[in-house]
């Protein structure tokens, strides 16, 4: 099945299965993804840790170390599928037209260099320009993502900075050749609360200024209400929900998307017990068959023990469930096929 | 900086004190003397005295202790300083210092090579993991590593010098080419091999692992990230980070540019310090024995110094 | 398995709150010994290990005195069945010689591990517990005989106290090695002192001494073996360079550093007989190291340096 390249998309992900051979067995860390993102939109993605979204993130920018790979799928930025680049054109794509941002702003960046030779070094690789303009530039990038004093800090070691400064330094380099889509692992995970919020001011700013498309990484629902215009859930390597944000939030269809909103305890709410998902994440070595989600969901049934398709719940909102769109369990003998499930999927990537 | 040094060197005197009083203890309390070999039946006992006297032997410990360790730190300029070798008379601190050269030569061009050879190989090693390169790295370097200097040193000898009569067999100079730098790097070249084998195989297991654990850094995901070229990543940001380690272990070498060397020097007969080192200890030449150990104790303190002035100097997040 | 209590517990699982039975199916030495098993070059090396050390034992005691006969009508002979290496430049059977030196090689190179263990446990857990002004005075001491250059004490020590004598070399080379061991040992009871677990252990109810010893000792005594194994490839190749030297072990007796230095004037007619010693000398040092390294990984996977 193949998906028409839709002009008005900027990134499509058809089916991507990340694999990783262990001693033990293969780990399908990401296993049959797929979601697309509009130019200037932001989708999160949130999930648990351990659900594959970072890899799903590093899988599109082709940073897989080996022995891990990606075994199938297609990765369509414009008219181009970014599995079949070269080295180098892949190269090329990174930094300049997708740029990834980490979580840990202590480690991601290098020690022995200062915060400024480093911006300036991604400003001289993607435009050309000559060390001191690109050291300029550094420094205006560092304004610009509200450091204040950016000549001095421009000079320093990250070691030298505070945990939100270094994440805005790492926000200024990936910005700085003013790419289409900016992909967040995890931005504000390793950072207070307080500056959580300024570092997510910072980035709705930019993303206003440049146009820029965000995909946002996080186990935090807070984040997500926040920034994203869609969502897409995922659990144990697949994408399990999919719809904009409102609707993931006031109507969830799928039980893990409810569960992972009724655990968020509520102001005002008087509660003895905190609402919990019974049950862990399977172990990526022993996954069960049928719906992944089946050991921990208060709604299974017999059925469960079949994948479930993806269901259209409603324009633009699908789930990936046997449960009927209006959340009942479905009537015997008219589970859906696959050709109407594949139907469904086609149908999600054009209707957004 | 500056303090930090002082600090240091102040924190070094006590050990100092502490190893001349060890070795000067383990000197004087062994039995046996130095003048063991002049007693026979033909030289009186008064000689003997004389002897002791003139070496000051006859006093109570504490005082030749003291006499000795003032005195030996006025040696760079006063050359009776280490008093006088008890073999041929001849002032220690010339005795020594005639040697330092053939010795620092040895390992100085050794660990020259050590390092220009190694830290690439270290580098292939990392960046190729489990690949049949680095297995084969990582074999060679164990079994070079396990190589007992000396054996090898003899091994090299019978091949290259006495079987294919390549290299000569013992010593600095042939005989009139005092002097002569091609000659010396004739006779350098089968002691520098064997040092450098071992050296090899010891400091590129150390690259390849410091560059491993660079490799797996968050930031080098970064460098990735942001569309540099892989050898860029390596040889930018890895090995910047990666080298660290190596330099500060430089530092800690130091000191067996010095002491290094005895047993590949007996192998080869280089006349270096290690060979009157051994001989001194063979003879009972105290005064020299002693300068010796003095000698070692303050490059190793220089050392390990070195070493951390080194670290702070290439690793901005040091300060002292 | 000996000794544990079977009682079911509560436990997280997929489908909710379980009870599983979680009496560990391994006790620790048994885990230790899997994950040794692992690495097949340590078990090699164990097994390399233990036959020379029973071929150095057995030989000399089968071969009697074979190895001091010289018989100068046998110089340099050839190989034969009674004499595997052939006959060396006094005419005694070399692989009898080999074997001998190699006994004394090892008893040395074992004693004188033995000496550093005892030494270093002591002062490390003398300074590691008490900590303070003691364990600094103690620390000063090592930094002395680290300033030390090694060999050159060992020589010293062993010039002026007794050449040849194997007790005064073991013991030279025990008193300069131990440094490290009691490093080791000092760390590891430092910060054991403080250990979450040793603390989890005493809330437990373990106020018991000796739970909280089981679970030190193990711990502190794993990078002592390590270092002790490696170790012993050290003192032998120390021991090697000594005679080779002159100054441990001298002929008549054997070593396979003596032999070395006898081997060196024979390099036109006998060349051989500098291989047999070195490369006996190598795959021991080979074996420990590799050992060392197996036993690293298998007494504490954390400690795991890719090297």
């Amino acid at each position: 099945m193949t998906v028409r390249a839709d002009p008005q998309m900027l990134l499509q992900l058809q089916d991507i299965r990340t694999y990783f051979p262990t001693q033990d067995g293969i780990v399908k860390a990401v296993d049959g993804v797929s979601l697309s993102i509009r130019h200037g939109e932001t989708l999160g993605v949130v999930g648990e840790s351990g659900c594959g979204k970072s890899i799903t993130a590093l899988s599109i920018m082709r940073l897989i170390e080996r022995p891990g790979r990606v075994v199938s799928g297609s990765i369509r930025l414009g008219d181009r599928d970014l599995l079949t680049l070269s080295d180098d054109e892949m190269r090329d794509v990174r930094g300049k037209t997708i740029a990834m941002i980490f979580q840990e702003p202590m480690t991601s960046l290098n020690p022995v260099f200062t915060c400024g030779s480093q911006i300036a070094e991604a400003v001289a690789l993607h435009e050309g320009v000559s060390g001191r303009q690109a050291a300029a530039r550094a420094v205006e990038m560092l304004a610009q993502v509200g450091i204040p004093d950016p000549k001095r800090r421009a000079d320093e070691y990250p070691h030298q900075l505070s945990g939100g400064m270094r994440q805005r330094v790492m926000i200024a380099m990936a910005l700085s050749a003013n790419p289409e889509l900016l992909i967040a692992d995890e931005p504000t995970t390793a950072l207070d609360v307080t500056i959580q919020a300024q570092i997510l001011e910072l980035m709705k700013a930019l993303r206003e200024r440049n146009r820029m498309a965000i995909m946002l990484i996080t186990h935090d629902l807070g984040v997500i209400a926040e920034m994203a215009d869609d969502v897409v859930v995922m659990y144990a390597g697949k994408v399990v929900e999919t719809s904009d944000v409102i609707t993931v939030f006031e109507q969830p269809h799928h039980p893990y998307s409810k569960g992972l909103l009724a655990s968020i305890p509520r102001l005002g709410q008087k509660r003895h017990r905190l609402e919990v998902i019974k049950g862990v994440v399977p172990n990526p070595l022993n996954l069960p068959t049928g719906c992944l989600f089946k050991r921990r969901c208060p709604y299974a049934m017999p059925v469960c023990d079949t994948p479930p398709p993806f269901q259209q719940v409603s324009s633009g909102h699908v789930s990936r469930c046997w449960l009927t769109p209006e959340g009942g369990p479905p009537a015997v003998g008219e589970a859906p096929s696959r050709e109407v499930a594949e139907e469904a999927a086609a149908a999600l990537s054009v209707a957004q | 900086m500056a303090r930090y040094i002082a600090r240091r060197l102040i924190q070094a005197i006590p050990i100092i004190i502490g190893i001349s009083i060890i070795s000067f203890l383990i000197v004087y309390l062994s039995p046996g003397d130095p003048f063991d070999r002049f007693r026979s039946n033909k030289v009186s006992p008064e000689v003997i005295e004389n002897l002791r006297r003139v070496y000051g032997l006859d006093q109570p410990l504490p005082v030749q202790f003291v006499k000795w360790f003032t005195a030996f730190w006025s040696f760079p300029w006063n050359p009776t300083a280490w008093g006088y070798s008890i073999t041929d008379g001849l002032p220690v601190r010339d005795k020594i210092f005639e040697r330092i050269p053939s010795t620092l030569q040895l390992m100085g061009v050794s660990l020259f090579f050590t390092v220009v050879i190694a830290i690439p190989i270290g580098i292939l090693g990392a960046v190729r993991q489990y690949s049949w390169s680095d297995k084969i790295i990582m074999i060679v370097a164990t079994i070079g590593y396990a190589l007992p200097t000396f054996w090898l040193g003899i091994i090299l000898k019978q091949i290259f010098a006495a079987q294919l009569d390549i290299f000569p067999l013992f010593g600095k100079y042939s005989f009139g080419k005092e002097g002569d730098v091609l000659d010396l790097a004739w006779h350098l070249a089968l002691p520098v091999a064997t040092l450098t084998v071992v050296g090899v195989a010891g400091w590129s297991r150390y690259m390849r692992a410091s560059m491993l654990e660079v490799l797996r850094a968050d930031y080098i995901r970064t460098a990735r990230a942001k569309g540099l070229a892989s050898s860029r990543v390596i040889f930018k940001h890895a090995l910047r980070n990666a080298l660290i380690p190596i330099v500060t272990l430089l530092g800690l070498t130091v000191p067996a540019l010095l002491t290094g060397a005895a047993i590949t020097e007996a192998v080869f007969t280089w006349p270096g310090l290690g060979g009157l080192g051994v001989s001194s200890v063979v003879d009972r030449d105290y005064p020299v024995v002693l300068a010796f150990v003095m000698m070692g104790g303050s490059m190793v303190i220089i050392g390990n110094l070195l070493a951390d002035v080194l670290y702070a100097v290439v690793d901005p997040r040091i300060k002292y | 398995m000996e000794g544990a209590q079977s009682r079911p517990i509560p436990v997280l699982s997929e489908s909710g709150v379980d009870e599983v039975d979680l009496t560990p199916v391994r006790t620790y030495w048994q885990l230790v010994r899997q994950r040794f098993v692992r690495h097949r070059l340590a078990v090699i090396a164990f097994f390399l290990l233990s036959f020379l050390v029973i071929a150095s034992i057995a030989i000399p005691f089968l071969t009697g005195n074979a190895w001091a006969k010289t018989d100068l009508t046998l110089i340099n002979k050839p190989p034969s069945l009674i004499a595997p290496f052939g006959y060396d430049h006094l005419g005694t059977n070399t692989f009898a010689r080999l074997m001998k030196g190699l006994q004394t090689s090892l008893f040395i190179g074992l004693s004188a591990v033995t000496v550093i263990v005892v030494i270093g446990i002591t002062v490390g857990s003398i300074a590691g517990f008490f900590g303070g002004w003691v364990d600094n005075a103690l620390m000063r001491f090592v930094d002395i005989v680290l300033s030390i250059p090694t060999f050159f004490l060992i020589v010293m020590l062993v010039a002026f106290w007794g050449t040849g004598n194997v007790w005064v070399i073991i013991i030279a080379i025990g008193l300069t090695g131990w440094t490290t061991a009691a490093r080791l040992v000092r760390a590891e009871f430092l910060s054991l002192r403080e250990a979450d677990f040793v603390q989890a252990a005493r809330a437990l109810g373990a106020s018991d001494r000796r739970i909280v010893v089981r679970h030190m000792i193990p711990s502190a005594l794993a990078p002592v073996v390590v270092a002790a194994t490696l170790g012993i490839a050290d003192s032998v190749v120390v021991e090697a360079s000594l005679s080779f030297l002159g100054f441990g072990i001298n002929p008549p007796e054997a070593s396979l550093g003596n032999m070395l230095t006898g081997a060196q004037d024979f390099f036109y007619r006998n060349p051989l007989l500098a291989w047999y010693p070195g490369v006996t000398l190598v795959l021991v040092v080979l074996a420990a190291s590799f050992l060392g390294d197996g036993l690293r990984d298998a007494l504490d996977p954390r400690q795991r340096v890719e090297v």
